[in-house]
């Protein structure tokens, strides 16, 4: 018999095991390609082209979480291909045994053998490249469905090749060794079963002897399999790692960042300007999820400038409170900055660069907007200080807290780098007063109108209208919630197609649960006969592989979720927004990542417990 | 052969003595292989009476495993009727079949088949635990059993630590748990030495004497001494005993 045929023979005999290795290996191949072609294009290509969409600061929590959850879908498929090449071995150890006490010499024992690793290894790789490339079209389209534009469709092939190839050598080196290692057993020990399910002499374990049946039987077995057991759990813990962090970690990221917009932004707001302003003012939000360039605007045409008694009457209004704007842009300068070095003394900071900005004044302490900011944010009416947006300041400054900025032959210090949306980041914040004597205009363009809660809003945005027809009919008020609502839905739409990941490598997970499971009903399933002989229902036996799956997954679950809360809230996540709610809804998802993953892994020992007692009774 | 087959349902409860305990009527059992259908047991029809001591012997491969399978409701006919206290085996569901087992039925394996997870005191408790039985009364029973067949000082260990002929004492023990009015046995001695084989026949010959009914399966001329009634299969078939 040739080493091809016997190869796809025994592959073919063997449906069950070697579905459960190809599917779990096309999984992890799968979940590693959607994640490089989901980072092409959310996170390395932003980070490579700063000021297309979402600000550094946003892109930098994509980049962070697609590089750690990338390492540990790496680490996790490394992990279940070495456990899945470890079980599909130890199910064909007694052939082995068999063949070598029949005369067959080692270098053709590994022969048969690899050729299986290489069937096995290339299909698994083959499939997964294309599962992989399917997720990507999916999620891409989703991601085209909720923000209505165009997007690259051009998939990489070359990452594609790249990893197939890299998880086909990975899985040749990873299986080559246990092949290796169990050609070369002597056939006494193939043929022994303590050899055969890794065990070197039977557990003396008597901790249990106090529970019941169930337990009983179901513990001893787990410190039976020690070797089996303890990779199933490595490879669990892993996973449950990677299924916290995405899942964990894209809830809470999610609800942080759209809460960094929301602040920024402002809930609930009116916007009341120039007709031509309200829509420039929307289109500079929208520069946050849309790329491209706009068209130039004149913010300084007196057009647009708010009346005084239209603002007046505005002001005067009960249940309206506002936040006066003055829009402009303009050619920011970055000026030299000094730091005290105690070696080196004074050293310089600061490249002398230059460009253009969205310029804004507004009022410190009248401001609706809460910007998450790293150093302070402005607090004086008139003082000669700036905030800028995290864009400009990676763009043009280089320690911008120590630095200043130059604007119209003003100089201002820098004293915060705010998150903020609007123009994408590429924006300087100015006390209102300090920009007008700057600029010389002393009305704003833009009012931002927030109407108590408790009042009729309708009512309240009908008495805005109105007052707006009568005072300056080229002027208009329109909500900024529903270009607050795409941004936000826009990083939303980012984390849930991360949050598919967690779906593949459960699934992954699952998978390698069920090959340890059958391992494990394999090495029982002649107890398992004498049990149903004497008089077990066959739910007991699934009693009894439940409790042992349950136990693994515990315990690899405990370790793997506090891990991932661990590793979510103090690396990947700055300030992370934590409410009841979210821990809920994590809670929510973490608990059915579980349930689904125990549930799969029963389907091997639910067929097991139907067969006949005579076939259970045989031994292997 | 004894009696004449009479297939019909009878309660266990309101069984008399007269009422065979095993009634099997015509039974076939077939066997797919690659090459086709094996007959392992050909129209095999008996009665066994209550507390009978009954020896079904025959070469290896005549179907002796099978039949004594199919009696313990652990194997079902492909036709034919087999009626163990009243009830029809074939008939019924696995879950009545596994209570029916635990309750009636005590079955040693030729090749032990003991858990290796449970200790020797642990094999023996197991089927009185399913049963619900109080935790006191099970290890009174246990204990007793243990001393028994003469391993009441091994209770703590693991049948890996156990001798062949150890371990098939623990069998006889474990079989008794429930005092079963049934205990169907197979080649008990198959697999032992002289010295451990004469041991397990002194344990048998004290069943001779219970109320029990057993069917042993074997080639020992020592045991089918004991025997009330002897079945002998030839490939599958009983042939008359005058004959």
């Amino acid at each position: 018999m040739s080493e091809t045929f016997f190869s796809i023979n025994d592959l073919v005999r063997r449906k069950l095991q070697t579905g459960i290795v190809v599917i779990g290996l096309a999984l992890c191949v799968a979940s590693t390609l959607f994640l490089l072609l989901l980072g092409d294009k959310v996170g390395f290509h932003i980070l490579s082209t700063t000021g297309n969409i979402l600000t550094p600061s946003f892109s930098d929590v994509f980049f962070n979480f697609i590089v750690f959850v990338g390492f540990l879908t790496f680490l996790i498929s490394a992990v279940i291909i070495a456990f899945m090449v470890h079980i599909m071995m130890a199910q064909r150890i007694r052939d082995i045994g068999l063949m070598k006490a029949a005369g067959c010499p080692n270098d053709l024992v590994f022969g048969y053998f690899m050729n299986e690793l290489v069937i096995v290894a290339f299909a698994g790789c083959l499939l997964g490249v294309f599962f992989g490339l399917v997720m990507d079209y999916v999620s891409t389209n989703l991601l085209i469905n909720a923000n209505s534009q165009p997007q690259s469709g051009a998939v990489d092939f070359w990452l594609a090749l790249l990893t197939f190839l890299i998880y086909f050598v990975l899985s040749l080196i990873i299986g080559a060794k246990p092949v290796l290692d169990t050609a070369k057993i002597e056939p006494s020990k193939a043929l022994s079963p303590a050899y055969i399910y890794g065990l070197a002499k039977e557990s003396d374990f008597k901790g249990s002897a106090r529970a019941g049946f169930v337990a009983k039987i179901a513990i001893r077995s787990l410190f039976r399999r020690k070797s089996a057991t303890s990779r199933v759990i490595l490879c669990l813990t892993v996973v449950f790692l990677l299924v916290t962090v995405t899942v964990a970690g894209g809830i809470i990221a999610d609800q942080t960042t759209g809460n960094w917009v929301e602040r920024a932004v402002g809930r609930d707001l009116v916007l009341v300007g120039h007709r031509d302003m309200c829509d420039r003012y929307q289109l500079l939000l929208s520069r946050f999820y849309q790329p491209g360039t706009i068209p130039d605007f004149n913010y300084t045409d007196t057009r647009y400038l708010i009346p005084d008694d239209l603002l007046n009457q505005i002001n005067l209004m009960p249940n309206v409170t506002i936040d006066q704007r003055l829009v402009l842009e303009g050619r920011i300068h970055e000026v030299w900055g000094y730091t005290l070095d105690p070696k080196l003394g004074t050293t310089q900071i600061g490249d002398s660069r230059e460009g253009e900005s969205l310029v804004v004044g507004f009022e410190p302490q009248k401001t609706f907007s809460k910007w998450i900011v790293d150093g302070e944010p402005l607090g004086n009416e008139e003082s000669d200080e700036a905030m800028i947006g995290d864009s400009l300041a990676q763009k043009m400054f280089s320690v911008p807290l120590l630095q200043n900025l130059s604007y119209s032959g003003q100089t201002l210090k820098v004293v915060g780098v705010c998150l903020d949306p609007i123009n994408n980041g590429n924006i300087t914040y100015i006390p209102l007063r300090t920009l007008q004597s700057i600029a010389g205009i002393n009305k704003p363009n833009i009012l931002l109108v927030r109407i108590d809660p408790s009042a009729d809003r309708l009512q309240v945005l009908n008495a805005i209208k109105s007052k707006i027809k009568a005072s300056s009919p080229d002027f208009e008020l329109s909500e900024l919630n529903q270009e607050l609502d795409k941004a936000v839905g826009f990083l939303a739409n980012i984390w849930s197609m991360i949050m598919l990941l967690p779906s593949s490598v459960s699934a992954a997970a699952s998978l390698s649960l069920i090959g340890y499971v059958v391992l494990s009903v394999d090495e029982q399933r002649q107890e398992f006969g004498i049990l149903r002989a004497i008089g077990t229902k066959p739910n007991t036996i699934v009693k009894i592989v439940s409790t042992q799956n349950f136990l693994v997954l515990l315990s690899s679950y405990a370790v793997g979720l506090c891990l991932g809360i661990i590793v979510t809230l103090l690396i990947l996540i700055p300030e992370p927004l934590v409410t009841d709610y979210t821990i809920m809804e994590i809670a929510g998802w973490l608990v059915a990542v579980f349930v689904l993953i125990f549930v799969v892994a029963l389907f091997p020992v639910l067929r097991f417990a139907k067969k006949p007692i005579l076939e259970m009774m045989r031994r292997p | 052969m004894t009696g004449a087959t009479s297939a019909q349902k009878t309660d266990v409860s309101q069984m008399d003595m007269s009422t065979p305990a095993i009634i099997a009527f015509d039974l076939c059992k077939l066997y797919r292989t690659e090459e086709g259908y094996v007959e392992v047991l050909k129209n095999v029809g008996f009665d066994v009476e209550k507390g009978g001591f009954t020896v079904i012997c025959g070469a290896s491969g005549a179907g002796k495993t099978t039949l004594l399978n199919i009696v313990g409701g652990i194997d079902r006919p492909t036709s034919g009727r087999i009626i163990v206290f009243g009830e029809d085996l074939g008939t019924r569901d696995e879950d009545f079949l596994a209570t029916f087992r635990c309750n009636k039925i005590g079955f040693v394996f030729q090749s032990y088949n003991l858990v290796s997870t449970l200790t020797v005191a642990e094999n023996v408790a197991f089927p009185m635990e399913w049963m619900r039985k109080p935790l006191k009364e099970v290890q009174e029973r246990t204990r007793e059993l243990l001393k028994l067949v003469g391993l009441d000082h091994r209770s703590g260990h693991f049948p890996h630590q156990l001798s062949g002929g150890e371990q098939q004492r623990v069998a006889f023990a474990r079989a008794l748990a429930n005092d079963p009015p049934l205990l169907l046995v197979d080649e008990p001695t198959g697999n032992l030495d002289a010295k451990t084989s004469l041991r397990v026949i002194e344990i048998m010959r004290s069943f001779k004497n219970s109320a029990k009914t057993i069917v042993v399966a074997t080639h020992d001329e020592r045991i089918l001494e004991l025997a009330d009634q002897k079945l002998v299969l030839e490939d599958g078939q009983l042939v008359d005993m005058n004959e």
